[in-house]
């Protein structure tokens, strides 16, 4: 009778053992279609105005920043206001979240697999990789960059993305520093009248140095068709001058173009 | 190349608005409010991001004759408003749409080629 008793009571285990692995399995099956496929090429949103978000709205003096962050800030205008100097015009990228909160004009192009996103952003063909879940490794075992380094997950249909590892710019439309953190929160929008998909992410940037708020905004994009994100050679032209100044002072004709 | 201006013409269209926020530095020093036109011999042209750089022989009453540069969008971006280098062949005189510099100087920004049909390619309001 014990034995009997073992039995069932081993058989009531598998039983609830199996429907829980059951009801997991069909949780996340309906998580997996819940989520959104944001593979494609994006523009600025051209929906309800004031909407698109980005640069129109913040154009730096906006954020609140601290005496420390304005001194530098300070500093870096007063040696490059009314020049060409500027990181853009220097072949380097925007870093975050310029990168993100610019992009538009220049089209941002989105690459969707399970463990990783790709964006890439046609200006300084910036590219972020959001690593998914587990294929995230710890940020501080990387080096720090302009758009840093950034883990995700999904909450339901939306894309959860931190990004850490920032170096400090005082060279961007938003300053920070090097302690600055970054959440983004990706989602599909209301379509445009017409159908036309839009790309919305709340963007919450928070710096315990130079912020003295944070920096909230959401940025919208609107779906391209047909379209063809370029790339986006920028230093060549460095390199061709170099080049063409050495040909020339060992008197030899340069045959590169 | 008709086609290809349409669709370029599409394309500027849909970007018309948004390029002109991302300037790589600050464009404050042209006028693009005050669109002029300015003829010249192309000596040199370099479609290159994240600026085209334009060298023109000009002639005017006032200064005479003298090579001005020009900036202008990126070669990305002058693409889509279906600007091309084989429309600036060096030797070649063309006429330019440019926003002037607004110290008076030579320089500006292109906005603008208007072909010897009249038409003018680039619909540019504000630097890249």
């Amino acid at each position: 009778m014990p034995k009997t008793k073992s039995l069932i009571r081993f058989g009531a285990h598998i039983v609830i053992l199996s429907a829980s692995l059951f009801g997991t399995l069909l949780s996340s099956i309906a998580t997996a279609a819940e989520r959104p496929d944001f593979t494609g090429a994006w523009t600025t949103y051209r929906g309800n105005p004031g909407a698109a978000g980005g640069p129109s709205r913040f154009m730096g003096a906006e954020l609140k920043l601290t005496p420390q962050a304005e001194k530098a800030r300070q500093d870096f205008i007063s040696i490059t206001e009314g020049t060409n100097h500027g990181a853009g015009n220097s072949c380097v990228g925007g870093g975050m979240p310029g990168s993100m909160l610019g992009s538009g004009g220049y089209p941002m192009e989105i690459i969707q697999r399970p463990e990783q996103v790709f964006v890439i952003y046609e200006a300084h063909t910036e590219i972020r990789r959001f690593y998914i879940d587990d294929e995230a490794e710890d940020p501080d075992s990387f080096f720090p960059e302009r758009n840093g380094y950034s883990t995700a997950h999904w909450e339901g249909d939306r894309l959860i993305v931190e990004t850490t590892r920032l170096k400090t710019q005082v060279d961007s439309r938003y300053p920070h520093s090097n302690q600055a953190s970054i959440r983004e929160e990706y989602y599909i929008d209301e379509p445009l009248a017409d159908g036309t998909r839009v790309l919305a992410a709340d963007l919450i940037m928070t710096d315990p140095l130079w912020l003295e708020e944070p920096l909230v905004t959401t940025k919208r994009w609107q779906a391209l068709s047909d379209y063809h994100v370029l790339t986006y050679e920028c230093s060549e032209p460095i390199w061709l001058d170099e080049m063409e100044a050495l040909y020339e002072e060992a008197g030899l004709e340069m045959v590169q173009e | 190349m008709k086609t290809f201006i349409k669709f370029t013409a599409v394309i500027a269209t849909t970007l018309l608005f948004s390029v002109s926020l991302y300037a790589h530095h600050s464009a404050a020093q042209f006028d693009f409010g005050n669109n002029v036109l300015v003829e010249g011999k192309v000596m040199e042209v370099r479609f290159a991001n994240p600026h085209l750089r334009l060298i023109l022989e000009v002639t005017d009453d006032a200064r005479g004759t003298r090579d001005i540069e020009f900036e202008g969008h990126s070669r990305n971006n002058m693409r889509r408003q279906g600007l091309m280098p084989d429309m600036f062949i060096e030797g070649d005189t063309v006429t330019i749409r440019i926003a002037p510099m607004r110290n008076g100087e030579d320089g500006g920004y292109v906005t603008a080629l208007r072909i010897p049909s009249g038409e003018e390619i680039g619909r540019v309001s504000g630097a890249d």
